[in-house]
């Protein structure tokens, strides 16, 4: 089995921020989002038992390459990455876009992305992949299964889960239930300096001329503030268990809560 | 961590390494520490974990099976695993001790008959040559290996052996021409612990590396192909020496992590503790407890590079780059993990903090793979041979 | 008058329009009386009249769609193919669209997107309209706070149209004096987007208020110790009529269910009052719930970094705690 894993490097959890420009501040160490770690994880264990390879592909400025390296550490077989320096500041839309046109350009069965990123994006990218490339598109899944020309997912849903069925090549977003992502191996980190990866400029992909990018994002943002600060909190302790629940429910009172 | 230091000399392979191991340190290591001191139990698990991720097969060469990285990357995976827990450390240090007697003297066929399985983290090995009688003075073991056709016969009791009881293999010197010159008495053998008349007589209950199985070892007459002598007969102490000039960088590094792991643990604290209405970082006093640890432990860090680079390259002085190394970073374990102690106050000194263990996991440095006092005899030998 | 604006509303597992929905209804007709712009109601499911008339009770017009394939195909093709078609045929092309910040939502906000070819903005926190001006055009403008809400944003569409996705509990859904009006509409020519068969629907859960509609968030960790644990804040939480939620750890440890972890990789909330016990305040935890009006949290550790942020902070075993907390509750209660 062929498996694309979508991967974006986004900034270090807790240090997002923005620059000057409203643009994400990319100067913050970049780590693979966390859900992504979760679907590539995933498709790791697919080829182990299936057979196949696992190809990265991501949309992120060149230099970017520490969290994809880490990715091919683990297990991934070769890395696709786009970049153009037209793409900073690009909007879900264009990444849409962007992703499309690359998968066009590779071969698989399977394309796999985390459930949303940790830098804001909001999980909408991969529907819209899997639209553009009118493939079968199966989101929220907490298990993946290969069926003959097919795939079965298992779908979390308010109550439970659906058991969804479509056929190959299909569009599977995954999430943290997929399992614990492995730690790279020493073995896979050195060879990680030996695989490919990749990058493609729009052109290379055939979108040279397509309103892609930042100049032509669908959204802007207008401004920004900074939240409120809260109070410094008030501290309890060395006090007996109901001396310490009349203390909640005081405050709790208090703030109109109860 | 406070210190990203040594950025620019490490190359691309070293730094992802580093990193690697760090973040494993921190996630699968440290929360296992205090338990593994408590229990004094030998972690399997860590074990594994190092087996699996490929820690152990670091320093065995590539066409056995290894990661064939060199003696500065082995050294920042222990000192890595140190910060956390210096049993851990130890698990890989002493891999590279037991192992280095083969990997210096052992033949194509010896190699690909025992190393796979170091490589691969299955087997462990363990490096014997202390005796009860004999520490400091290694040339003076008792231990006796007698040939008897296609066989060795080996007798004797070997002592302060890490990981004798958990090994597969052990390295064990052993004397086979008692009449001959002090150097040339010895020699060096592979034997399978699964051998008959193998036995571990005693673990010993410990300060400090509590995890770490220090076993006494009774040889009862364990016949040893003679295939698995190393080298030629009388090979043995130089083997010994050769190989701790190699391994003892291992225990600097691990020295290294120990006071590093120290150093965050009373920064954090330091950061946090109020006394007299202020952070204790605020008091000058505290600073300068701080700023000493910082700069000792950096000093023995980029002298421990210095020595790896050293000995990799062959210089004709490896033997004084290791001992000064093991020195330097052995004192300043000791020196910065009671430093620590003493940010933490009464704190420190309860096992509720990791830096009372740090402390006495801190001393072992100072003793093993040759005591701080044998450091300096091998300095200054080596100082004086280059006299006119 | 500009192009309208759509309200997608969507159903629960039992066919009942949700909460949520009648919130980005509320959130619309606010934003259609500031722009003067028409806001539509939008339900496609396969039996769709009974939430049609709910949603009806929040806009005056509301597009009903029967897509009886629905029952055993995944939602979203479907729904996006049927409002595209939906929208072609309208008599002016709807410019925005507000939906439930849901996985649902989501799914076909994706979709809508590249279809209709107009941009999303996720999870917003606020809406308002923006007249134009400097030119910017006229249009709403989207408050979020990404990053866990470190910093507050917020943003607009270039072009006159998009998509927003709305999150729970930003807004107090708040029915017409009179009811709208329900059309059936049966569009033609609907896209052939690929199917997703479901073979089965596992019911797991008795769907109790979900943890990001909740007021109040009584929310357990790894200090919880175990599944008995919980037991005791499901009866906090029933006694201050919450929901029960969780961090990582619980949920990994197998304590309870993956639907009520809050954080980075589970939900993100904003409750009035969110307590929590025995969770340490990791990163990823913090970012699912720091907006939260009131944090009170009770843990052994004093060093423990929910401390740091938290409104209240009780240094106390939670074993000792929790029952007497239930018991001063119960008391208060009478
Ligand atoms: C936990 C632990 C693990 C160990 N693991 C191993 C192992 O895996 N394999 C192995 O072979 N050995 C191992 N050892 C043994 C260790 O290497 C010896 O303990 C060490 O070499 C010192 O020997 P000793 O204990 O006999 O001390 P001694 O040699 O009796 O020394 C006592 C004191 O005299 C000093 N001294 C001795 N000779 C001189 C001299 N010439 N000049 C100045 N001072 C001198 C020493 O520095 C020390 O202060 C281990 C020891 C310990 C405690
Ligand atoms: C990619 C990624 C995504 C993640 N996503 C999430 C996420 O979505 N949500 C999330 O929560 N975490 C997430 N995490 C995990 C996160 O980093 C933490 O590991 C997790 O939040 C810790 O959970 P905890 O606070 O329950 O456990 P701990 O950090 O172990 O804290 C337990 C707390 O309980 C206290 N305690 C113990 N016993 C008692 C007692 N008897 N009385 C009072 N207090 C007690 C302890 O002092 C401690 O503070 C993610 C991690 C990664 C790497």
């Amino acid at each position: 089995m062929r498996i694309v894993v979508l991967v974006k490097p986004v900034p270090d959890p807790g240090e997002e921020r923005l620059g000057d420009d409203g643009r994400l501040d990319r100067s913050v160490t970049a780590v693979i989002n966390g859900n992504d770690e979760y679907v590539l994880e995933a498709a790791l264990k697919l080829v182990e038992a299936h057979g196949g390879d696992v190809t990265l592909l991501s949309m992120a400025p060149a230099g970017v390459t520490d969290p994809i390296r880490k990715a091919l550490a683990m297990g991934a077989t070769r890395a696709v990455l786009v970049s153009d320096p037209t793409l900073a500041g690009a909007c879900s839309w264009s990444t849409t876009q962007v992703l499309a046109a690359a998968l066009r350009t590779l071969e698989y069965d399977l394309v796999l992305a985390g459930a949303d990123t940790s830098d804001g994006g909001g999980g909408i990218v991969a529907a819209g992949v899997a639209t553009l490339l009118a493939l079968p598109y199966l989101s929220h899944a907490r298990r993946i299964e290969p069926l003959d020309g097919g795939v079965r997912v298992e779908r979390l849903s308010a109550a439970g889960h659906d058991v969804l069925e479509a056929t190959l090549p299909a569009v599977v977003v995954g999430t943290q239930l997929l399992g614990e992502p492995r730690y790279p191996s020493l073995r896979g980190i050195m060879g990680a300096r030996a695989k490919e990866i990749a990058v493609r400029t729009l052109a290379e992909i055939g979108l040279a001329d397509r309103p892609v990018g930042g100049a032509h994002a669908t959204t802007a943002l207008r401004a920004t503030r900074q939240p409120a600060p809260r109070g410094s909190g008030r501290v309890v302790r060395d006090l007996d268990p109901v001396a310490a629940a009349s203390a909640i429910v005081d405050f709790l009172v208090e703030r109109r809560a109860i | 961590m406070v210190a990203a230091s040594a950025l620019g000399r490490l190359t691309d392979d070293q730094r992802a390494i580093r990193d690697a191991v760090r973040t494993l340190a921190r996630e699968r290591v440290a929360p296992r520490a205090a338990e593994i001191d408590r229990s004094a139990e030998f972690p399997e698990d860590l074990r594994v974990l190092l087996a699996e991720q490929g820690i152990l097969g670091l320093p065995f060469p590539e066409r056995h099976g290894g990661l064939g990285a060199d003696l500065l990357t082995v050294c920042l995976a222990i000192e890595a695993l140190s910060a956390a827990c210096a049993t851990t450390g130890l698990i890989l240090a002493v891999q590279v001790l037991g192992a280095l007697p083969l990997l210096l003297a052992g033949s194509e066929e010896q190699l690909g008959r025992f190393v796979p399985a170091l490589a691969s983290g299955r087997d462990l090995v363990a490096f014997a040559l202390t005796e009860a009688d004999a520490g400091s003075d290694a040339a003076a073991i008792r231990t006796r290996a007698v040939r008897d056709g296609e066989t060795y016969v080996i007798s004797g009791t070997k002592r302060f052996i890490s990981h004798g009881s958990v090994a597969s293999l052990v390295t064990v010197f052993a004397v086979t021409d008692p009449e001959a010159d002090r150097h040339r008495r010895i020699s060096a053998f592979v034997v399978e612990t699964a051998s008959p008349g193998f036995t571990v007589s005693r673990l010993e209950h410990k300060m400090g590396i509590r995890g770490s199985p220090t076993a006494e070892l009774a040889f009862d007459e364990v016949r040893v192909p003679a295939a698995n002598l190393l080298g030629a007969e009388g090979d043995g102490f130089g083997l010994a020496m050769r190989t701790l000039d190699r391994s003892r960088p291992g225990i600097a590094a691990q020295a290294v992590g120990i006071a590093q792991g120290a150093l965050d643990v009373a920064a954090a604290y330091a950061g946090q503790r109020r006394q007299f209405g202020k952070v204790i970082g605020e008091f000058q006093l505290v600073q300068g407890l701080l700023a000493d640890m910082d700069a000792r432990t950096e000093a023995a860090r980029q002298l421990l590079y210095t020595a790896c680079e050293e000995i990799e390259r062959g210089a004709p002085d490896a033997g004084r780059w290791s001992a000064l190394c093991k020195l330097v970073a052995g004192d300043a374990a000791m020196a910065v993990t009671t430093d620590a102690v003493q940010v933490l106050g009464g704190y420190g000194y309860l096992d509720d903090f990791p830096v009372e263990r740090m402390m006495r996991d801190a001393k072992i440095t100072q003793l093993y793979e040759g005591t701080q006092q044998i450091q300096r005899l091998v300095i200054a030998r080596a100082l004086l041979a280059h006299k006119p | 008058m500009g192009g309208g604006i759509w309200v997608v509303g969507e159903v629960d597992a039992a066919g009942a329009l949700t909460k949520l929905s009648g919130e980005a209804a509320t959130a619309a007709r606010a934003l259609g009386e500031a722009g003067s712009r028409e806001v539509t109601g939008v339900v496609v499911v396969a039996e769709p009249d009974g939430a049609a008339a709910s949603l009806a009770a929040f806009l005056s017009t509301v597009l009903a769609v029967r897509a009886p394939e629905m029952a055993d195909r995944a939602a979203s093709a479907v729904v996006a193919a049927r409002i595209v078609a939906l929208a072609a045929a309208a008599q002016e092309r709807p410019a925005y669209f507000v939906l439930g910040a849901t996985p649902d939502g989501r799914d076909l906000a994706g979709m809508l997107s590249v279809l209709l070819e107009i941009g999303v903005l996720v999870n917003a926190t606020g809406l308002t309209w923006d007249a134009a001006a400097d030119g910017v055009p006229a249009g709403p403008r989207v408050e979020m706070q990404p990053f866990g809400g470190r910093v507050l944003t917020s943003s607009g569409f270039t072009g006159e149209c998009g998509i927003i996705l709305l999150r729970p509990n930003m807004v107090t859904a708040e029915p017409l004096a009179e009811p709208g009006s329900v059309e059936e509409r049966t569009p033609g020519e609907v896209l052939d987007l690929p199917p997703v068969r479901v073979i089965e629907r596992v019911v797991t859960e008795s769907p109790g208020p979900s943890i990001e509609e909740a007021r109040v968030i009584v929310a357990g960790g790894r200090g919880v110790g175990g599944p008995d644990g919980f037991a005791g804040l499901r009866e906090l939480a029933g006694l201050l009529g919450g929901a029960v939620g969780a961090s990582r750890a619980a949920v990994d440890a197998g304590w309870i269910d993956y639907a009520t972890q809050i954080g980075q990789t589970g939900k993100t909330v904003k409750p009035a009052v969110y307590l929590a016990f025995g969770v340490s305040g990791a990163i990823q935890h913090k970012v699912g719930m720091q907006t939260a009006e009131t944090i009170i949290a009770v843990d052994r550790d004093p060093d423990a970094p929910i401390g740091e942020f938290a409104d209240l902070f009780v240094v106390a075993d939670l074993a000792a705690v929790v029952p007497a907390l239930a018991a001063a509750l119960r008391a208060r209660a009478g």
